[in-house]
């Protein structure tokens, strides 16, 4: 895996955020020229961007590779889901909150018994973990609508606004404002000394045990932070989807963020957005085409990465970038 | 499982024994089909260090060339048991040779690498088998129950008990009276030397790589009655063997026996006694031993 | 106060005694060496003494304290530093990265979530001086990979200072290493403030010999002899246990 570089703080922000710049520009206009149709798919990608970053936190950054990111992923879009249905709760600024702070706390309790386990054991139990949560959303009565299995009837969140409803243009700016304060707090993090410590960690954990690092307890706080951030973006995808399900609890969802991180780069802060990028172009691209091979294709897409671009795609990018503007090509974020 | 008991002075009793008995049975044929699953993973995991989370997806493979060759062109159990074998032992041995073996000094990528397999191996076995489930079946010389106590039981089932003991010795003495056993184990934890001293790893692993599959593959046939033949089997049966793996421990045929056994019996009996639990009994007995021995009660600590 | 207390202790490993029944104190700002032939239990010693392995039975003591038990961060905290015998800098890492990190393990901030860095001025400060004096600083955002061993060893042994340490655990620091970075290692140790309590495993009897007051020489897990270079060197069972091994034991200069 690569090391992630970080910048000094002293090239000059222009050259260097420019992309970024240009970036939330495209993000900002797109949607504008899309329609509907379109405009959700930018919504997904955003969503499954945070997810992805924030599994980046613990995977990426920390190095612990955990195949039940999903419970706190489905954790925050079922509580919103579970306040419409049962206590028909619409406004975001309950709902929200609450969705995080239930992930967070499912975070907080998966960690305590996912620490226990160390190096190929903590992926099993991890593994296990999310599937557990998976059987409850399953067999427990109060966690579906009636006679199916998940939770329909969400609708897009009640912002407090006299006279505002959200639609699907306006959903996306809301989620794309969520999107980029998450990127701030996130990068923020990266750079902090517990950012550098996890980088540690996941390089020589017996190193940094002796230097005087209590490494349980940063790894232990990265999960739980991480599981905040995909909570959020938990809830914001039972808004863009009107429906919950189990599977958004287990493992198939879990898998996704790992895809999308070795596909944009293992080693970047960004990577990851990358990855959702490709990842909800080829998903769309393929349902279209055809949606019964898409798993095929997902896996096939997957294994080629791993095999010949194990930097990621991502990366692959950013050198293309550099090779190309070398006045541009300032260090790597 | 037949009904009615031979009537008896006091009612209670051989219900109660009989129920035990019955459920103990079951508990532990089911915990040998998922010995049988977890053990070639174990294996790979404790011989090789890699983690095939592909295991599952062998195991549906195997169930399904089992079920064709059995069922659908009539050539008998044996025959489908040695194909279901076979053909995950070749798919096993293809990943591995093809692609796994590049990546043995990048432990995460190998995860990685099955898991992407997992998706493969279940969307195609989709588009050639189709989506819906086929009946479990098994062998014709199985069918039907015989006496056990007083009481009906399927033979089958008690088959599966003598069949995975058998594998258990065989695969035990694998482990630890062969010359492969020792030294795969040696060349895990120096292969240069191992190579060194003119012993191909590389053909070592590509072997165990095989037998691991192959076990899925037939387990995938002999578990077919209890775990039927579906799409899902995939990763439902990954579940299965990473479960068993956390409670018996990685690295030994014990562990994954012990495990099996447990987890079969605690499964039987938390179904009898509370159905709607399903799957939870299971799960509560995994978190209990990783927080208690969180190397498995048999595994040796990573 | 002694710096460190070992008494009666021992390590199993399965039906295996790596460290049976040892005993030793170690003063304040001791010079001790450790030396014995391969497998004799040397480096299981430092992996008790710096809480890497929990001991079967007996207790360690440092600076009075009872640290049997405690794990190897918070030993760091009380004041032990340690090179690994492999080195152990994050190769991925780049030296500053690796500085910063070590620096900062025994600092309060370390755990400082959404402040960058780069704006804690006194680490940078530390850093840049520590990497400075050994003239690592024009190559401070290279990973520690491109170093070269003798750098990256007395890169590790400079970063363990860098932790105010009481105690310093340097294993086998001359591993490795040619003739002259070894003569420079000895200058380093010897250089050391006088406060420092140094422990040191090695084969390199040149490096002993220079750098240690007291020499105790471990077999098969036990402690066959203890006392200055002089009466080491005269040693009979030492000489035997030392014939037929690779490590000379012939030692050239004065003791």
């Amino acid at each position: 895996m690569e090391t992630i570089k970080h910048d000094n703080g002293q090239d000059g922000w222009i050259s260097h955020g420019l992309p970024y710049l240009l970036g939330i520009l495209v993000l900002l206009v797109t949607p504008l020229f899309l329609d509907t149709y379109g405009q959700g798919l930018m919504t997904r990608f955003l969503i499954f961007g945070l997810f992805a970053m924030s599994f980046n936190i613990v995977f990426g950054y920390a190095g612990l590779m955990s195949l039940g990111h999903a419970a706190f992923f489905g954790a925050g879009g079922y509580t919103v889901a579970l306040l419409k249905l049962h206590y028909e709760v619409d406004l975001f600024w309950i709902s929200a909150p609450l969705g995080i702070l239930v992930a967070t706390v499912i975070a907080a309790l998966f960690a305590i018994i996912a620490l226990r386990a160390s190096g190929i054991y903590f992926l099993l139990v991890t593994f296990a973990l999310g599937q557990m949560l998976y059987s409850l959303a399953w067999n427990v009565k109060w966690l579906n609508s009636k006679g199916m299995q998940g939770i329909t009837g969400i609708t897009l969140p009640d912002l407090g606004i006299a006279g505002f409803t959200l639609e699907t243009l306006s959903f996306y700016y809301l989620v794309l404002i969520i999107f980029l304060l998450s990127c701030v707090l996130l990068y923020r993090l990266i750079i902090s000394p517990f950012g550098l410590a996890l980088e540690g960690i996941r390089e020589g954990e017996p190193r940094m045990e002796a230097v005087g690092y209590n490494t349980w307890f940063l790894k232990y706080a990265a999960f739980v932070v991480s599981g905040s951030f995909a909570g959020l973006a938990g809830v914001l995808f039972a808004y863009y989807n009107f429906f919950v399900s189990p599977n958004h609890l287990g493992i198939a969802t879990s898998f996704l963020p790992m895809v999308m991180v070795i596909m944009g780069g293992l080693g970047s802060f960004l990577g990851p957005v990358v990855g959702a990028a490709v990842f909800i172009f080829v998903e769309n691209f393929a349902s279209i085409l055809s949606p019964q091979r898409w798993p095929l294709v997902l896996g096939t897409l997957f294994v080629l990465t791993i095999m010949f671009a194990r930097d990621g795609i991502g990366v692959y990018l950013w050198r293309l970038w550099t090779k190309w503007r070398p006045d541009f090509g300032s260090a790597k974020n | 499982m037949g009904e009615g008991t031979k009537p008896n002075k006091n009612n209670q009793e051989p219900k109660t024994m009989d129920w035990f008995v019955i459920n103990l049975l079951n508990g532990i044929s089911y915990g040998m089909v998922l010995f049988l699953i977890a053990a070639g993973m174990s294996i790979v995991l404790g011989a090789m260090g890699v983690t095939n989370l592909a295991h599952g997806a062998l195991y549906m493979v195997g169930a399904y060339v089992g079920w064709t060759v059995a069922v659908k062109w009539g050539a008998g159990f044996g025959l489908g048991l040695l194909a279901g074998g076979l053909s995950a032992g070749l798919v096993g041995l293809a990943i591995e040779r093809g692609l796994l073996r590049h990546l043995y000094k990048k432990p995460n990528e190998q995860v990685l690498l099955t898991f992407g397999f997992v998706y493969i191996l279940a969307n195609l076995c989709l588009w050639i088998w189709g989506g819906w489930p086929r009946m479990p079946f098994t062998a014709k010389f199985l069918t039907g129950s015989m006496e056990i106590l007083g009481r009906s039981y399927p033979k089958a089932r008690i088959a599966v008990i003598l069949v995975g003991l058998i594998l258990a010795v065989v695969l035990w003495w694998l482990q630890e009276k062969t010359r492969m056993g020792a030294i795969v184990r040696a060349g895990m934890d120096d292969k240069e030397t191992t190579m060194g001293l003119g012993i191909n790893l590389e053909r070592a692993f590509a072997l165990i790589f095989f037998v691991s599959s192959f076990i899925a593959g037939s387990a995938g046939v002999i578990g077919a009655q209890l775990l039927g033949v579906h799409n899902a089997l995939g990763m439902d049966v990954l579940l299965l063997a990473l479960i068993v793996i956390i409670v018996g421990g990685v690295g030994s045929i014990q562990g994954a026996l012990l495990g099996g056994i447990l987890i079969g019996v605690i499964d039987a009996f938390g179904k009898a006694i509370f159905p709607q639990l399903a799957m939870f009994t299971m799960y509560v007995t995994m978190i209990v031993v990783i927080i208690v021995r969180p190397s498995g009660l048999l595994g040796r600590k990573i | 106060m002694e710096a460190l207390r070992i008494n009666k202790l021992s390590k199993r490993f399965g039906g295996v005694n790596a460290i049976n029944d040892v005993s030793f104190a170690v003063d304040i700002g001791e010079r001790l060496a450790i030396i014995g032939p391969n497998g004799a239990g040397k480096t299981t010693m430092f992996n008790l003494i710096n809480g890497q392995l929990s001991p079967t039975t007996g207790k360690i003591h440092f600076f009075g304290q009872d640290v049997t038990f405690l794990p190897p961060h918070r030993r760091a905290h009380l004041g032990q530093a340690r090179a690994f015998q492999v080195i152990s800098l994050l190769q991925k890492l780049t030296v500053l990265q690796n500085t910063l990190l070590t620096i900062n393990g025994t600092k309060p901030h370390r755990f400082a979530m959404f402040r960058p860095i780069r704006k804690f001025k006194d680490l940078f400060e530390k850093a840049a001086n520590a990497l400075e004096g050994l003239d690592l600083w024009e190559k401070r955002n290279e990973p520690v990979s491109n170093l070269a061993y003798g750098e990256q060893r007395k890169l590790e042994i400079s970063l363990g200072l860098s932790m105010d340490p009481k105690l310093l655990l340097l294993d086998e620091p001359s591993a490795g290493l040619t003739k002259e970075e070894g003569t420079e290692i000895i200058g380093i140790i010897k250089d050391l403030d006088p406060a420092i309590t140094v422990v040191i495993v090695d084969h390199d009897m040149d490096m002993v010999f220079e750098v240690a007051q007291r020499i105790l020489v471990l077999h098969y897990g036990q402690v066959i002899a203890d006392g200055d270079p002089g009466q080491i060197q005269k040693n009979q069972k030492v000489k035997e246990i030392y014939m037929g091994t690779e490590d000379s034991f012939d030692y050239a200069g004065t003791a």
